[in-house]
């Protein structure tokens, strides 16, 4: 029998490989590394990260498919392996002092992270149900792991099984629809699902993919989980989870819906709407309860998922391009505000509370303008990238007659600032609290937050570029 | 109706009935080593349901992996668990109720669709040399989800010896 090897275009998925090569060597460096040599395996993981970033940029226009078209190389997958990236590069300059203070320096720490981008970066490169699937559990199972990897902590050990349990049973849920989209259309690959003639069959398998999607990026009624894990997690690990895994699980939402289903797009945009609306709001209400800051970012999470959902039912290059720009400034963004969190810890302690940040304007006022400037943009002021983002949605949204869906987007942006800026009531309002020496902030962490600083203002100030780069990527 | 038809049939009943009696016994007892072994019952069905459907490798990998490694796994970790072997779990909570309507809700669903739907029936019968055919499908249309399911393993592997070490 003689085989014909298909076209193994290695410089296609060049980044993934490169990551998942640097989660080996981490791997292995853990053996031969002391327990003060960990950090080392931080700065590995790091080189891995950026070689990653400059092997995807030299996919920028390649617009090619390989592995028998598994795999396609496309401006829309390499806008958000970068943005994917970038959380991963902060995400790990947060960690180094973090997981020192938590006791959970290991290198297993590094290359589960890497192991999890991994997975991140094949699905949004996949063209193909079968590899999303596959990247989808790739990128979950070290999550899981690294959401209990304090396992001293109760919460931390809940969050871990939590997550586990309920993002298995979600997976079941993509499976089977994998599997009935493979009976109504016989392929998995997304162009051909999209050649093929609509069926009740169809149907029925996209609604089960959008379960699986709708539990990834937290959208209701499939957010159950995200408090309770976004709160006993590992901080730097929320933050990881928070951005990077929104942004890898909608490229594929949103490559799946709009290459593979266009012809059913009557149907589910009218379901997504209506799961916008419920996320936006549900998210946002909830948000006003929460006294704990982990638990009122996770239901911020959630509230942003439904604002990224607006873009994908506006469809068209306004659409996608839209939601590229929204997931990298929220990235950017949301990794700043929980890098602040983690900055003003100390030692094992956390500022968990919102009253815990009373007077710190005082004591920390850069840290304290910089916690601000990201909860501005979280809420969707000017200058600052969010609100960029926000007024591409909603413009997006209004363009392709979703109007209404735009107005209360908006509203919910209103409610929204009232929690955001509590915090920032409190530094700057409130006297100190008892029990609290002035934080300081180890110097990795500042740089991290000074990279998503820069870049929060930077994309509020001059978007153009990048609202060039997230325009029209997505190949069929 | 040729006899062949016929004999399809039953079979495909016997064997999909004995998934079902295997699943609601796995949900339905309060011992959860009974529970395991209900399990197996299940996944002997399933695995006879794809011989009936003459997909013998399937069937096959479903008996080896699925009732010869993962339920003995789920038994051995039963068995090692302190308090499990002894003591009763419920499979019930506040929730059953609600939980049911929605499972038979979706059922309800997928076989009105199912029913309803023109299958694509394949027109050749599987060929018999079907072992090499998916062994050579796996090297080349399939080496990249091959690959990605290697590496996933071994993320797995990682993680479960993360979690488990003292």
């Amino acid at each position: 029998m003689s085989l014909s090897v298909p076209d193994l275009n290695l410089r296609i998925i060049a980044p993934v490989l490169i990551v998942a090569i640097s989660a080996l060597v981490v791997l292995l460096g853990e053996l031969v590394t002391s327990s003060a040599q960990k950090r080392g395996l931080g700065y590995a993981s790091l080189v891995g990260l950026l070689a990653a970033g400059g092997a995807a940029m030299g996919l920028w226009d390649a617009h090619a498919v390989a592995f028998r078209e598994m795999v396609r190389a496309d401006n829309f997958g390499v806008f958000l392996t970068l943005t994917i990236l970038a959380g991963a590069v902060l995400c790990i300059l947060l960690s180094f002092d973090f997981t020192r203070a938590h006791r959970i320096e290991t290198g297993e720490y590094y290359a589960l992270i890497l192991f999890s981008v991994t997975g991140m970066l094949l699905m949004v490169t996949a063209a193909d149900l079968i590899i999303i699937f596959l990247a989808l559990e790739l990128l979950s199972l070290p999550l899981y792991i690294l959401a209990a990897f304090k396992r001293e902590d109760e919460r931390s050990l809940e969050a871990g099984l939590k997550y586990f349990l309920l993002g298995a049973f979600s997976s079941a849920f993509f499976l089977y629809g994998i599997a009935l989209v493979y009976g109504a259309t016989g392929t998995t690959n997304l162009a051909r699902i999209a050649a093929s003639a609509p069926s009740e069959m169809l149907l029925i398998g996209a609604g089960l993919l959008l379960v699986g999607f709708a539990f990834k990026v937290a959208l209701v009624p499939f957010h159950w989980w995200t408090p309770d894990v976004y709160e006993g997690a590992p901080t730097t690990i929320t933050a990881f989870m928070s951005v990077a895994v929104k942004a890898a699980a909608f490229g594929a939402f949103l490559r799946a819906f709009l290459v593979a289903l266009p012809a059913l797009a009557m149907d589910w945009r009218v379901v997504l709407a209506i799961i916008a609306v419920l996320t936006m709001t549900l998210g946002n209400v909830a948000a006003l309860l929460q006294a704990n800051i982990k638990r009122m970012l996770a239901y911020s999470s959630i509230a942003h998922a439904g604002y990224i959902l607006i873009a994908l039912v506006a469809m068209g290059g306004a659409g996608v391009s839209a939601a590229l720009f929204y997931l990298l400034a929220y990235t950017l963004t949301n990794l700043g505000a929980f890098g602040a969190v983690i900055a003003l810890g100390e030692g094992e302690r956390e500022r968990l509370n919102v009253s815990d940040y009373g007077g710190l304007a005082r004591m920390q006022p850069l840290l304290a303008a910089m916690l601000t400037v990201f909860m501005l943009s979280l809420a969707g002021f000017p200058p600052f990238a969010g609100f960029v983002g926000k007024f591409l949605i909603f413009g997006a949204a209004v363009q392709n007659g979703w109007a209404w869906l735009a107005v209360v987007g908006v509203l919910n942006s209103l409610v929204s600032v009232y929690f955001y800026l509590r915090p920032v009531v409190a530094m700057y309002m409130s006297e100190p609290v008892e029990g609290w020496g002035a934080p300081r902030v180890a110097p990795l962490v500042a740089l991290a937050l000074v990279l998503a600083l820069i870049g929060v203002i930077a994309l509020g100030v001059f978007p153009a570029p990048a609202i060039a780069l997230a325009a029209g990527g997505l190949g069929r | 109706m040729s006899t062949d038809l016929v004999l399809t049939y039953v079979g495909f009943f016997m064997m999909g009935a004995i998934a079902l009696i295997g699943a609601v016994l796995a949900v339905s007892q309060r011992n959860i080593l009974r529970a395991a072994l209900g399990l197996i019952v299940s996944f002997i069905g399933v695995a006879g349901i794809y011989f009936v459907l003459e997909a013998e490798f399937v069937g096959v990998v479903q008996i080896l992996i699925y009732v010869g490694a993962i339920t003995i796994l789920i038994l051995f970790a039963i068995m090692l668990t302190r308090g499990l072997m002894q003591g009763t779990t419920s499979g019930h909570n506040s929730q059953w109720l609600a939980a049911a309507l929605l499972a038979m809700l979706l059922f309800a669903a997928l076989a009105l669709v199912a029913l309803g739907t023109n299958w694509n029936v394949a027109a050749t019968r599987v060929s018999s040399d079907l072992i090499p055919k998916i062994g050579a499908e796996l090297m080349t249309t399939y080496v990249l989800p091959f690959e990605a399911v290697s590496l996933l393993l071994l993320a797995a592997l990682v993680g479960a010896i993360v979690i488990a070490r003292e």
